[in-house]
């Protein structure tokens, strides 16, 4: 995390803190804006924390990556809830110890915090997605 | 504001091109252009040049690429670049700068060189970035939308793949397509798997080519051809990046946008289509087009394939010239090529894919994306047999 970006974004990266629009409910991470890009109005943002889970949206599974990625990787649109309600946060999320088999639209992920990629050594972590240990078919 | 007519189109047989340089492609485009106006063209008497390549395989610089390729010096030449859009954005600029009087002969010039390079656009999914889309292909992207669409609208696999079986049909007969083969709904859902729920030939191939456009304004347009195809309406739009709205995961909100504004323009809605060449990079961006562009209700994308609505000899026939899957995405040649088989088609001069509707209005899309996020852009052209 020593470069810019990564120094910039911890707080979404590594604690799943994201900024909410006080006009229309939008939720924004990691991007922290002036206007927000749903309603258009420059609101007031409050902090909100997500939760470590969330809800699988739409998903594929990845058969051919470049070679720093194990495959098949199931690759999903996630829904994560705040921890006091409002809307949830839509991310891209990246599933790992899952069976491709096991993912399905509507379906719980837990988040677990991993090491996504190194650059010049160091890891950059953050948030990968799994199917809940309980409920593995 | 002046109307503009497309007096020229020259296009080379998209494939494995690796003999000619990008260069070499981009000229015989340009001269197959040349030769395709009716009344004859001197090159001189083109007065601006719009480029459209995401120079994939740097080799095209700036507009002086467009100049170098061609020998057209002297004038304003300018590249285009906007993700798989680029090359019909280079035609909308085209046509805007002739319509506010900057210029009365325009070059549009789109091509690409895919192959030279082994990785091509896979390494994007490498992307050093936690929430951008990292381990997300194209295919991943689009196919995001093909899960999404079958889970909520009940769209079926077989659906979905009835757009490959079509176009391959259509590519068959096209005399510049990449593949010349036909292809099964069972060939299809039985393919080798490149993202789950896409297969092979859901998959659009990896091709160079290049394709040449010369527009023209109404005040110069007798002196090239009797037998002018109009530029109607134009439409280009940019959905959020990262926001991904419920209906951008069933579809393309740009592509509605775009063809908003391009209908608008034209004073046309979209039953009043005949032929369209729509951008089918994956079947599942075909099929979600249909529902954006307006051929048919949101959710109904798989009922309107059913229909054979989009067949050569259908209501609305789409992708006569075997789209994306079948003649290729050499990216800045992509839109170029469509608008070219637009205009061949409303001319009637389509050969063995003309459309049997005796068509007056054609439309061209394109819609891309930007880093493996959840945005997309679309441009929209609208042609016109008669003159607006």
């Amino acid at each position: 995390m020593h470069e810019p970006p990564f120094v910039r974004d911890r707080a979404a990266n590594e604690r799943l803190e994201a900024w909410e629009c006080d006009s229309c409910g939008y939720v924004t991470i990691p991007e922290r804006r002036e206007v927000c890009k749903r309603c258009g109005a420059y609101p007031d943002w409050n902090d909100v924390q997500l939760e470590e889970r969330g809800t699988v949206q739409s998903y594929v599974v990845q058969q051919r990556l470049p070679d720093e990625f194990e495959t098949p990787l199931p690759v999903a649109v996630v829904d994560i809830p705040q921890e006091d309600g409002g809307e949830p946060a839509r991310v891209y999320g990246l599933f790992t110890e899952t069976d491709p088999d096991d993912v399905e639209v509507g379906m719980e992920a837990e988040a677990d915090f991993r090491t996504m990629f190194d650059i010049d050594g160091l890891p950059v972590n953050s948030f990968k997605f799994k199917r809940p240990r309980g409920d593995r078919l | 504001m002046r109307d503009v007519a497309i007096a020229g189109a020259g296009i080379i047989d998209f494939g494995e091109l690796f003999e000619q340089s990008f260069d070499e492609m981009a000229e015989q485009a340009f001269m197959n252009a040349v030769d395709d106006v009716d009344h004859g063209i001197e090159p001189g008497e083109i007065d601006a040049a719009f480029f459209g390549t995401l120079d994939i395989a740097n080799d095209a610089s700036s507009g002086l690429g467009a100049s170098h390729s061609t020998g057209l010096f002297g004038i304003p030449s300018s590249r285009v670049e906007n993700a798989c859009a680029t090359g019909s954005t280079a035609f909308r600029q085209a046509t805007t700068a002739i319509r506010a009087g900057q210029a009365d002969v325009a070059l549009v010039l789109g091509a690409e060189k895919m192959r030279d390079s082994a990785e091509g656009l896979i390494e994007g999914a490498a992307l050093d970035q936690v929430w951008r889309g990292r381990g997300v292909t194209m295919p991943a992207f689009f196919g995001m939308r093909a899960t999404r669409h079958m889970h909520q609208y009940g769209t079926t696999r077989e659906q979905i793949a009835k757009v490959s079986v079509k176009n391959h049909e259509n590519g068959a007969k096209y005399p510049h397509a990449h593949y010349q083969f036909t292809c099964s709904v069972e060939d299809v859902v039985e393919g080798p798997q490149v993202t789950y729920p896409l297969n092979l030939y859901d998959c659009c191939p990896v091709t160079d080519g290049a394709a040449a456009t010369i527009v023209v304004s109404e005040d110069v347009v007798e002196e090239y051809t009797d037998d002018p195809v109009w530029v109607a309406g134009s439409g280009l739009s940019t959905d959020s990046l990262l926001r991904g709205d419920d209906e951008a995961l069933v579809g393309f909100p740009a592509s509605t946008q775009a063809a908003s504004q391009a209908y608008d323009e034209a004073g046309i809605t979209a039953e009043e289509i005949d032929v369209a060449e729509v951008h089918d990079c994956f079947t599942i961006t075909e099929l979600v087009t249909y529902e954006d562009l307006g051929f048919c209700e949101k959710g109904k994308g798989g009922e309107f394939i059913d229909s054979g609505a989009p067949e050569l000899d259908g209501e609305t026939p789409v992708n006569p010239s075997g789209g994306l899957l079948a003649k290729g995405h050499p990216i800045g040649a992509t839109g170029v090529a469509q608008i070219n088989e637009i205009y061949e088609q409303l001319r009637g001069e389509a050969g063995a894919v003309q459309v049997g509707n005796d068509p007056e209005y054609g439309l061209q899309h394109n819609a891309g994306i930007g880093r493996n996020a959840t945005g997309s852009i679309s441009c929209v052209n609208v042609l016109s047999a008669e003159r607006p």
